[in-house]
């Protein structure tokens, strides 16, 4: 048990400053990565007008999120978002799944993750909503209904990342630490696969999903 | 008051604690598990000839409903048999936390995740067709209700876990039975909320099956909303746990910290029940009229925002106990 919460840091020291880097997470981030570089190979290799199987894959999976996007921001935004979308939703997934791997550990598990993952959507979104709508427009809304509910309105739209993020995080760690803990209870018999399976690819899959969904929301939102 | 050590007090926080997580967490489960039979009767005398595909989905959604309770059962047990090691008052504290944060965190996600079984249920008799689509969304549905409870658990857990005992006594042991509080009462009204967006789902898709994959879009991003105040919750906990506090030897101050916890946690109840409303109608709603889901999403999600305003209020309420006051 006493492996619960300890976490590999590398501590530079660069001009008084402590940068602190988490390298089991840079790791089985790399992990992810090339695991994705792996997969676009395999999909776009020696593609035809006959596919095969890896080519399906691929454009089922494509299609099927530029469908999601161009229900949520309509047509004109579908060449420009969906592929963001598309990439943040494998992203997500694979980290998750990455859990179910004896020795490796899910990126997200560690609050920086997801919470740089939901950064980039809300900084994304609101440059969206600049680009639509013009500075003066987006600035406008924060003075709704009245001028003086400003710093709640920004407080509100701040608590959208803490959302967002904390959510991935927490199921994805509750789900490790409840693995843990029961292997440790049970001793590791007849119990643990069938957690990996329920929280590794179930929840890991729908968090994923909901992580990519609000983060496509978010840019509806602000676009529209 | 002095004739007790603090390994006796360890104890008894550690049999109190468990005894409100398992008693608490005992609530909602039962009363999910119940609408999903009294629905599951329903289903089968309107359509008896389904009534082993009925019977055999009313068990497998009060299996899922089912988990709330067991996360509280597991840690009441780890609470009554734990060998807790240092005994200090502050783990005392924490241990009261733990259970309390694991007791209110089951009760909502425990009766929500009864909604979408019940709705499964009666969909099937509506709709013998759609039988594997409705238990697919009510697996779906369930699971992400018990989102809530699962923050309650990780906050349990760490509480549980963690060693607090270099922290200076007099704030901390307000802090760790407020970080408790924040997050168990958060997660009642996001729990429920979030099976009555399950519940209207399936519902709707026993309705119309062709609207499935839009209903369950509209379902996972209502519920993820309404899931947000158990986040606050969550984030206030953490907060509360790890944060440092000065010693101090002022009630006030301890008292703050606890303030922090009840705002948050008493403050999440509503907007999570009020953005689960949203969410059911809304889902519900796509069902019957499919080409206006935009719209009717784009409704859902403001009517949400302005609903969980409250629950921002609570937050900006607490982040001012613990950093200004």
């Amino acid at each position: 048990m006493g492996d619960l919460g300890r976490i590999n840091q590398l501590i530079v020291t660069i001009g008084g400053q402590n940068l602190t880097f988490n390298l089991q997470v840079i790791l089985m981030t790399w992990v992810v990565i090339a695991a994705l570089l792996f997969f676009g190979v395999m999909v776009t290799r020696r593609r035809g007008m006959l596919p095969h199987s890896m080519q399906v894959l691929g454009e089922l999976f494509v299609g099927q999120f530029y469908q999601l996007t161009e229900d949520a921001l309509g047509k004109e935004y579908v060449e420009k978002y969906a592929p963001l979308i598309c990439s943040v939703f494998m992203f997500v997934v694979l980290s998750n799944w990455l859990g179910v791997f004896p020795h490796l550990e899910e990126p997200t598990k560690d609050l920086n993750t997801p919470l740089s993952l939901g950064i980039m959507g809300f900084v994304i979104a609101h440059y969206a909503g600049i680009r639509s709508k013009g500075f003066k427009a987006y600035a406008k809304e924060y003075f709704q209904p009245v001028f003086f509910m400003m710093p709640l309105n920004v407080i509100g739209e701040l608590a959208k990342i803490i959302s967002i993020s904390f959510r991935l995080f927490g199921n994805i760690m509750g789900g490790s630490i409840i693995i843990l803990v029961v292997s440790y209870l049970c001793y590791s018999i007849v119990l643990p696969p069938f957690l990996i399976a329920f929280f590794g690819i179930f929840v890991g899959t729908i968090q994923a999903f909901v992580f990519t969904m609000l983060t496509l929301v978010y840019i509806s939102i602000q676009v529209k | 008051m002095m004739e007790f050590d603090a390994q006796a007090w360890v104890k008894v926080a550690a049999f109190v604690g468990g005894g409100i997580a398992m008693g608490l967490g005992a609530i909602g489960a039962a009363i999910g598990e119940g609408y999903t039979a009294s629905l599951a009767n329903l289903a089968v005398s309107r359509n008896p000839k389904l009534s082993g595909d009925i019977f055999k989905n009313m068990l497998v959604g009060q299996a899922v409903a089912e988990s709330a309770s067991i996360f509280a059962l597991v840690v009441a047990i780890l609470l009554l048999f734990m060998n807790t090691g240092d005994a200090t008052l502050i783990k005392a504290a924490a241990l009261l936390g733990a259970g309390l944060s694991m007791g209110f965190g089951a009760v909502g996600s425990g009766v929500g995740s009864g909604f979408p079984g019940g709705q499964a249920c009666l969909g099937i008799s509506r709709q013998p067709a759609n039988t594997s689509r409705l238990t697919t969304n009510m697996l779906i549905g369930s699971a992400v209700c018990q989102t809530p409870a699962i923050f309650s658990l990780v906050v349990a857990f760490i509480l549980l876990f963690m060693d607090f005992s270099a922290a200076p006594l007099n704030p901390t042991w307000a802090a760790l039975v407020g970080a408790g509080l924040s997050t168990g009462l958060a997660a009642i009204g996001s729990g429920y909320g979030g099976g009555m967006a399950a519940g209207g789902s399936c519902e709707g898709i026993a309705r119309q099956p062709e609207a499935t994959g839009n209903v369950t879009t509209v379902m996972l991003v209502g519920q993820a909303v309404a899931q947000t105040p158990a986040i606050f919750g969550l984030l206030v906990s953490f907060i509360l746990m790890f944060k440092v506090f000065p010693e101090t030897t002022q009630l006030q101050t301890s008292m703050a910290l606890l303030g922090a916890g009840l705002s948050t946690g008493f403050g999440g109840i509503g907007p999570g029940l009020g953005n689960g409303m949203a969410a059911e109608s809304a889902v519900c709603w796509v069902a019957r009229n499919l080409p206006s889901a935009p719209e009717l999403m784009r409704i859902m999600l403001v009517g949400q925002a302005v609903s969980q305003s409250t629950a921002i209020y609570a937050m900006v309420v607490s982040l001012v106990l613990i950093f200004v006051v």
